[in-house]
């Protein structure tokens, strides 16, 4: 309960937070709706892009070329994250650290081979 | 720590990682020929590992013994009872699959691969006495099975229930992950020992809402109610393949795994929570039994189905005895050659261009037209209905016994006027497919792989099955006494 107790002035903190920032977004607009003219149009409502109409969509398509590169990316990434706090607590964890990672490297390498192999990495 | 004795007792995950990347590179290298090759290589990896099972299954092996590396792992006959349907499971979904998958000219060898890396996280999930051990497991079975539900990649329903069941799958490991990390705040342990330690006594609000997390998030994999929104598209949208192994093996991990979470690290609170699962074993039946009245889809009939089937299940953990866990793995092993049974069945319904017969009205009249298959399936029907002399009664009876003694009189109640609802649909099955005019559609033949699956799983839930009951229930035994060692 002791956590609790202290997580609160947190909690209140946070909602406190919310309903600020809540209240900056949907006051000017409650405001502006209750004072203001309200007649949109077409016009109005269409996207305004520096005067011109909008020239394409706004949600363009991502090659999907580049989440395959960035998931890879992010495995090998991961990996050295593990290596360092594995580096230098080797003296802790001996040798049966030391082949853990050897396994671990290994199935890696594993799935390295498979990505290369089946043309994963390339770009064309 | 003696690392051989650890690694002995891991010795059929060993197997299965070993295979799963050794097939890999053949995979890569062999190309897409190589499917078949993978698929009977990876079912006798399967077959090895479930041999290698055997000893502690048949001795009921139980204890310190089977702890391995500093008991974050065991390897005791419950695990191995829990592995030896999975890999079964796994074994049949692979005999299916190729002819399936010809037809769509979408063989590939990494079908077998990744199932194979799903089935060796299901095998972990069910030895976990860990958090994080429970997590990996957990992690390795889902991610391979987000992309085996989307193997089918140029199939938009396909890509749509892989990407569904990855969101919605994330969404519930992130849940357990964060009721894990309240556990461990509350207790300051990951180890289903220590956490049983701490918790016993006076609970505090935190360890509760742990608790309640991680609950919440094991009943979204075995998806029960509230946590079952996911599976009727998933099952629906998935190749009929994956589906049959969606509703076999990872059901049967999950389960066990719950199990085990709930009578191991949460056994010195059970009234916490067993009324979380006797409410999710309640709204399991009832929404599965109404949910499936109105479908048409006979996928997501079957996916209502095993909603349905998952609250009997959950009855069995409910009484929170021997005898209940008992019921619960014999209902399991029962349950398995239901389903697997039925979706095969599902899998031989196509016409002469290999279009799936996906509705009540595509196999009306099947009688006229393929008889055997019809008394099959009527036969898995009035098994899943748990109609007297078929073996799904069995299942049913032993669960809503182990409830009556467990002083759960109204929830047995509950669950066999519920399972009479239930039996509506499984018999509209039987009327649409004896009573009604014949469809237009015809229905191709099938192979051999599919009609010796389908005879074996009609044969064990035929009255035959009743053959194997004593050693069933004296395997189960021994395998339920495995989660009860303390007091």
């Amino acid at each position: 309960m002791d956590y609790l107790a202290q997580y609160l002035p947190i909690l209140i903190f946070l909602f406190i937070a919310a309903g600020l920032s809540a209240a900056f977004v949907f006051l000017p607009m409650g405001v502006s709706r209750l004072t203001g003219a309200h007649n949109p149009d077409t016009e109005k409502l269409s996207e305004y892009e520096c005067g011109f109409p909008a020239f394409e969509e706004p949600r363009s398509q991502f090659d999907v070329r580049f989440y395959l590169v960035a998931i890879l990316f992010i495995i090998f990434d991961l990996e050295a994250a593990f290596l360092f706090p594995w580096a230098v607590s080797l003296d802790l964890t001996g040798w049966p650290g030391w082949i853990t990672m050897m396994i671990f490297l290994g199935e890696l390498i594993v799935g390295f081979a498979y990505a290369w192999k089946v043309g994963a990495l390339e770009w064309e | 720590m003696d690392y051989s004795i650890s690694l002995r007792l891991i010795a059929p995950e060993i197997l299965l990682s070993v295979s799963g990347l050794v097939l890999l590179l053949v995979a890569a290298w062999g190309g897409q020929k190589t499917g078949r090759l993978v698929s009977i290589l990876s079912a006798a990896a399967l077959f090895g590992a479930g041999l290698m099972l055997f000893p502690t299954l048949h001795l009921g092996v139980v204890g310190p013994d089977t702890f391995a590396f500093g008991d974050q792992f065991r390897a005791d006959a419950f695990a191995a009872f829990a592995k030896a349907l999975i890999y079964l499971a796994g074994i049949g979904c692979l005999m299916v699959a190729p002819t399936y998958f010809d037809r769509l000219k979408a063989m590939k060898p990494e079908y077998p691969v990744l199932l194979l890396f799903a089935v060796l996280g299901m095998s972990i999930m069910v030895s976990a006495s860990d958090f994080l051990t429970l997590y990996i497991g957990l992690e390795l079975n889902s991610l391979a099975a987000y992309v085996l539900a989307a193997f089918l990649r140029n199939d938009t329903r396909s890509a749509e229930s892989g990407l569904k069941y990855f969101v919605l799958g994330a969404l519930a490991s992130g849940i357990l992950l964060y009721g894990m990390s309240l556990l461990y705040g509350f207790t300051g342990t990951t180890s289903f020992e220590g956490v049983r330690v701490a918790l016993s006594g006076e609970m505090s609000t935190g360890m509760l809402f742990g608790l309640i997390f991680v609950l919440a998030g094991l009943a979204f994999k075995i998806s029960a109610v509230p946590f079952h929104m996911w599976t009727p598209d998933v099952y629906e949208g998935a190749p009929t393949p994956v589906t049959t192994f969606f509703a076999t093996a990872p059901k049967v991990a999950a389960i066990a795994l719950t199990a085990r979470v709930a009578l191991d690290a949460f056994g010195t609170q059970v009234d916490a929570w067993r009324q979380v699962v006797i409410f999710a074993a309640l709204a399991s039946i009832l929404v599965g039994a109404l949910g499936a009245i109105g479908q048409q889809n006979l996928k997501r009939l079957l996916a209502y189905s095993s909603i349905n089937n998952v609250g009997f299940i959950l009855i069995g953990l409910a009484a929170g005895t021997v005898g209940g866990v008992g019921a619960m793995l014999v209902y399991l092993a029962i349950y398995v050659a239901m389903s697997l049974g039925s979706f095969v069945a599902l899998l031989m319904l196509r016409d002469e261009n290999g279009d799936a017969l996906a509705t009540f009205a595509d196999i009306s009249g099947l009688s006229a037209k393929r008889p055997a298959l019809a008394w099959c399936l009527l036969a898995l029907m009035f098994s899943l209905a748990g109609i007297p002399p078929l073996l799904g009664f069995f299942g049913k009876f032993v669960v809503f016994q182990a409830g009556v003694e467990a002083d759960m009189v109204a929830l047995a109640a509950f669950g066999i006027a519920a399972s009479v609802i239930g039996a509506f649909y499984y018999i509209k099955f039987v009327k649409v497919m004896f009573f009604d005019d014949a469809s237009e559609r015809s229905v191709a033949d099938s192979t051999t792989a599919h009609w010796v699956l389908l005879v074996v799983t009609t044969a064990i839930v035929s009255p035959l099955g009743y053959l194997v009951t004593p050693s069933l229930g004296d395997l189960t035994d021994k395998a339920a006494s495995a989660l009860f060692l303390l007091p």
